[in-house]
């Protein structure tokens, strides 16, 4: 190992090293994600720029390469949204053409995901208002301030649902099915659902789900706080009034 | 020193990365000293999972996917011609 390293050539504990541990391996950093033509370092800038576009179905920005990344996930959101397949089918196709007809004019294709979700959300909000349901912006700071202060766990430590269990917590947790947690959620109002959506299951951060849902951030934070209340209540009741847990007081869970 | 009650409605934020950087380390102070709290925490935590994993969303049907495959291949600009 006298010779001087070049980037790529000798790996310090490689093959015929003893060394155990792995060895870190300085390359250099390269921007092109793995399974596209990379250029070789000769080739200089200007010519890099002259290779031709790779194929239309792969086109990287394009708006059906976005659909196919986000489209599974921009699906269930719509699913969530509207609470039926039929009327996810729909919001989905709408959202998709609207944002096919924009998509020439967005100028931060990273923010695409964020913005098919905003999409989807203004559609819904729009389709509500059109059938004349209530649409999930009255005010609501007035509204059920009850939940607020509820607490899930401490209520299951005072009424001991089992009292053989020393991991009472999570034994409660351990009695929900996907269709009781789907039904607790789904009795959740959409103001204080839609946040809970965004950010626990499609991973947005708190500012991006405020932005999609075109509110300021701390009334996201607001109903996130109490959409988790509603969610730790709804839980409780639910337990209360399916029998899953025998309630001292019942009159916690009306 | 924040009390119980401010630490359980600031641990949903915690959670979610969300609280800003005194009132994350107030929160964090108190669950150094505060076992209750942390045993809240972490039935937060599980909760939090419990959504993740049980109201997770539905994958989309095959004929939905089929559908729109067609109106994205309808409209997608034919690529331009190799130079």
């Amino acid at each position: 190992m006298g010779e001087d390293a070049g980037p790529n050539d000798v790996i310090p504990g490689g093959p015929d090293g003893n060394n155990s541990v792995p060895a870190i391996v300085f390359k250099p950093q390269s921007a092109t994600p793995p399974g596209r033509r990379e250029p070789t370092p000769e080739v200089d800038v200007l010519d890099a720029e002259l290779a031709p576009p790779p194929p239309s179905d792969a086109t990287p920005g394009s708006f059906a390469a976005v659909v196919r990344e986000h489209g599974d996930r921009l699906y269930g959101f719509c699913v969530r949204l509207a609470g039926n397949s039929a009327d996810a089918e729909d919001l989905l196709q709408e959202t998709l053409l609207r944002g096919m007809r924009a998509w020439p004019e967005v100028r931060d294709r990273d923010r695409a995901k964020p913005w098919l979700f905003s999409i989807a959300t203004n559609l819904w909000r729009d389709l509500c208002r059109a059938r004349g349901r209530e649409v999930a912006t009255t005010p609501l700071d007035a509204l059920e301030a009850d939940d607020d202060d509820f607490s899930l766990y401490q209520t299951i430590a005072i009424e001991d649902p089992f009292p053989y269990s020393d991991e009472l917590h999570m034994d409660f947790l351990r009695l929900f099915g996907d269709e009781d947690v789907q039904a607790i959620f789904g009795s959740i109002p959409a103001a204080f659902r839609e946040p809970l959506i965004l950010t626990v299951i499609h991973g947005f951060s708190c500012k991006e789900a405020a932005v999609i849902l075109d509110v300021p951030l701390g009334t996201l934070l607001s109903r996130l706080h109490r959409g988790r209340k509603k969610l730790e209540r709804g839980l409780w009741k639910y337990a209360v009034a399916n029998g899953l847990v025998s309630a001292i007081d019942e009159e916690d869970a009306r | 020193m924040i009390d119980c009650r401010e630490a359980v409605r600031r641990m949903w934020l915690y959670l979610e990365a969300a609280l800003d950087g005194p009132h994350n380390d107030e929160l964090e102070q108190h669950l150094d000293t505060c076992t209750r709290c942390c045993g809240e925490l972490e039935f937060s935590r599980r909760l939090r999972e419990l959504v993740v994993d049980r109201a997770a969303t539905p994958a989309m049907p095959p004929e939905v996917r089929q559908r729109i495959e067609l109106l994205l291949t309808a409209a997608e600009p034919e690529p331009e011609a190799g130079r």
